[in-house]
């Protein structure tokens, strides 16, 4: 038995190790390929999600395709495309790890935890956790959970967050938004927390949307950003640059009102505090 | 003549389409042993099932020890607690040693202390020539003990009929005499028996009756005497020339 | 660039407590569910063998139905289905009482119970029917004769194929994650948020699992020859 899970470790060890051997730099793959390949969402509006006309759309791939795409274009001299693979909060890390994808686009968050394991662009949308609850329920914020079953979704900061500062409340962590959403219409949770935009959107799809209101301040900072493999700067430099000169050409913020704006997928207006945050991000060239 | 202990009245069977009992008119005695003889697929087998209804009929009446079995509302744990029955693949229960194969019964269906039960399955053990064998699992015994076995465990429920079917087909020839010596030893006592066979020489000895069967029809009923000097019927001389002639 | 591995990550903090509660709820929601799965697959595998049709009807029903959905959506039937179908109170009384686990421990027992019935069946059906034949003729009851001859026979015959079904429902407990049962895949996912650790996270389920099976088949092993019917193995074996 434990010369079985030696050998096991040892081969989980030399497969670690035996990638770097041929390794080489995203850039160069994607010079090598033309392909830039990402992973989004496919439930996760507005940023990645399939619409009605059954097409992959979304904010976190708009932002790829006319912000990041043209700057890797300009660098690598030649026109490439973008492909999309799904990923969820459980699978990003692993597959940008696996050289799966180059470019976590999607609704992930930007922590210093996950900065020991992956690179993170310059932050592309500000959120924060609030609570989606029934019109008529008591809950008014992070204050007033105690004791009160709270769903969150698996593997997000907010159920770090809550677990540490209101350890009494009942949380019920589900892997996916449908399931959790179903779990409060029933009544098995009182109340479904997650960052702001996700509660709008899933509000937004509700068959009432009427009956469910966002209640609670900001009781965590959201900052997504892209995720890319580590110690890769070159790359990066390529991410942020795109990210930026949409900023300044206003580009982005074009592509924020279609999505984002009274008449995109889920309306969520730019605070002035945001669109000047995102601005003060763009460095001098 | 007393009430008969069997007794079979226009008995018809059918399996789907197959009719494998005809008519069938029989009666046995109290402490009567019956050899039933016929070609193979003839009924025999069938014939005896039916007695302690593991066969249902589709027509006639079978009345064993004064009560139908025929009828909707006959109760057959008590029919089958007073008919004992032995196989020709003895089918003991593999998971049982000898012993618990024999006490299982009186210990489940008659409920009886485990003491009474053991001193009865030892002695019985005893009756059919392998006490020291109580312990030992059927694979472990050989053909004729693992029979004496199956004889024993039916007559732990002390039946007033046994019912035996080919018991000694499956058995090397040398094996054939100790079980056929146990069921001799049973006729002695005065048991009522119906036995499927073709041990001739056992008939010959202990049989009171021999039926004949051919093709679910009972052909012909004897006197082992009568039938063995001189059948009435062409198909029971041609059975017997075969059977005799080895 | 190279994936640097810390598999501290595994025992500092919280990450041991967590992988420790994890492989506990795995091991009481498998448990349970192992119980009712057995249960229901004697019970219903048996019956699909009895002389009487419309039980045989019911059981057979109840297989078909059960196994060919898939474990998910049973997931989300205990759980989303059967709960409105109780009083309110009792809902919410249940809902603070982890519902999660109840719902997910039916769906994995019920399910499983299916496939584990038709192992049961198979193992009676290999049993010769003279078996059942000398059962009656003895006096026994077809109740009797299946708790004493042929369920004993057929459970000590199939040891092999439930092992493997009740690994299968081991591995499956994973699923109960879906309506957030904290069982040990969870909590790996879990170490992973904090730590964004995926492959530790995973290279420790994944053994703990390993380990799990490989100890359940042991155990299994030994079950298998202490009972064994003397004879019948080789029996078996050779067929
Ligand atoms: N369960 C059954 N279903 C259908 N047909 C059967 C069944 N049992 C017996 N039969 C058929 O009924 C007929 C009589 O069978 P039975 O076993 O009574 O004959 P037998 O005289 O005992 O023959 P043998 O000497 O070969 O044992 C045969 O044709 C047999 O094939
Ligand atoms: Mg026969």
């Amino acid at each position: 038995m434990k010369r079985l899970l030696a050998l096991l470790l040892t081969l989980a060890v030399a497969l670690g190790g035996a990638a770097p051997a041929f390794a080489e730099t995203t850039l160069e793959k994607i010079e090598r390929t033309g392909t830039l390949t990402i992973g989004t969402r496919t439930g996760s509006p507005p940023f990645g999600f399939v619409n009605k006309q059954n097409e992959w759309v979304g904010f976190s791939i708009d932002l790829v395709e006319q912000a990041i795409k043209p700057a890797i274009e300009r660098k690598v001299g030649k026109s490439i495309k973008v492909e999309k693979k799904e990923s969820t909060p459980a699978t990003r890390i692993p597959l940008l790890t696996s050289n799966a994808v180059d470019l976590i686009a999607e609704t992930m968050t930007d922590t210093r935890a996950r900065r020991e394991s992956v690179d993170f662009s310059l932050t592309f949308f500000v959120t924060g956790a609030q609570f989606l609850v029934n019109k008529r329920a008591p809950i008014k914020g992070i204050e007033s959970i105690a004791g009160k079953r709270i769903a969150a979704q698996q593997g997000s900061t907010n159920a770090r967050i809550l677990r540490e500062r209101v350890p009494t409340a009942q949380l019920r962590e589900f892997p996916d938004q449908p399931a959790a959403f179903q779990a409060l219409a029933q009544g098995q949770v009182d109340a479904y927390t997650n960052d702001g935009i996700q509660l709008a959107g899933l509000k937004a799809k509700a068959p009432n949307p009427g009956d469910w209101v966002i209640v609670g301040d900001f009781y965590s900072y959201e900052p997504y950003g892209m995720a890319m493999r580590k110690n890769e700067s070159d790359f990066r430099h390529l991410v942020n640059v795109g990210l930026m000169e949409a900023i300044e050409a206003g580009k982005y913020f074009e592509i924020y009102e279609k999505w984002f704006g009274p008449k995109g997928e889920v309306p969520y207006p730019l605070t002035a505090e945001n669109k000047r945050f995102m601005i003060m991000q763009v460095v001098p060239k | 003549m007393a009430e008969p202990a069997i007794a079979f009245r226009l008995v018809n069977k059918f399996f789907g389409r197959l009719h494998v009992l005809k008519d069938i008119d029989l009666t046995v005695a109290p402490g009567e042993v019956v050899v039933v003889c016929g070609p193979s697929g003839s009924g025999k087998s069938t014939l005896i099932r039916c007695v302690n209804a593991l066969e249902r009929v589709q027509s006639g009446e079978i009345v064993v020890l004064g009560e139908s079995v025929t009828s909707a509302g006959a109760n057959l744990t008590r029919l089958r607690t007073q008919v004992g029955m032995v196989f020709q693949s003895f089918n003991l229960f593999p998971h049982m040693t000898a012993l618990q194969n024999i006490m299982l019964a009186p210990l489940k269906v008659r409920r009886l202390a485990r003491a009474e039960v053991e001193k009865t399955a030892r002695a019985l053990l005893e009756r059919v020539g392998i006490p020291d064998k109580a312990d030992n699992y059927p694979a472990n015994l050989s053909g004729g003990q693992q029979q004496r076995v199956a004889i024993a465990r039916a007559l732990a429920m002390h039946p007033k009929i046994m019912l035996f079917d080919e018991p000694t087909s499956a058995l090397d020839p040398e094996m054939i005499n100790e079980v056929l010596e146990v069921m001799t030893d049973l006729a002695r006592d005065g048991m009522t028996m119906m036995v499927v066979t073709h041990e001739m020489g056992f008939a010959r000895r202990v049989a009171r009756r021999i039926v004949f069967m051919d093709g679910g029809v009972v052909v012909e009923e004897a006197a082992p005497e009568a039938f063995f000097a001189s059948p009435t019927s062409d198909r029971a001389r041609q059975f017997l020339s075969k059977i005799l002639s080895h | 660039m190279r994936y640097e591995f810390n598999w501290s990550v595994l025992w500092s903090g919280q990450s041991g407590s967590w992988l420790l509660q994890g492989l506990l709820t795995t091991l009481e929601i498998s448990a349970l569910a192992w119980l009712l799965a057995a249960a229901l697959g004697i019970l219903s595998g048996a019956l699909r063998t009895v002389p009487w049709p419309p039980l045989r009807a019911a059981a057979a029903f109840y297989v078909e139905f059960f196994r060919n959905v898939p474990l998910l959506v049973w997931m989300f039937f205990w759980y989303f289905g059967v709960p409105p179908l109780l009083p309110g109170a009792v809902q919410d009384w249940l809902f603070n009482h982890g519902a999660e686990f109840w719902a997910g421990m039916f769906a994995l027992g019920v399910y499983h119970g299916a496939r584990m019935s038709e192992v049961i069946r198979s193992g009676i059906q290999s049993i010769p029917r003279t078996q059942f034949e000398a059962s009656q003729a003895i006096g026994l009851s077809v109740w009797q004769a299946y708790r004493l001859v042929i369920l004993p026979i057929a459970i000590r015959l199939i040891v092999p194929p439930a092992t493997n079904e009740s690994l299968n429902l081991l591995k499956n407990s994973s699923v109960a994650l879906t309506i957030s049962v904290a069982e040990l895949t969870f909590q790996t996912r879990q170490i992973e948020t904090y730590t964004a650790r995926a492959i530790e996270a995973l290279t420790a389920g994944t053994l703990i699992y390993l380990v799990l099976c490989v100890s359940i088949a042991a155990v299994m092993t030994r079950l298998e020859r202490r009972f064994a019917i003397p004879g019948l193995i080789a029996r078996v074996g050779a067929g």
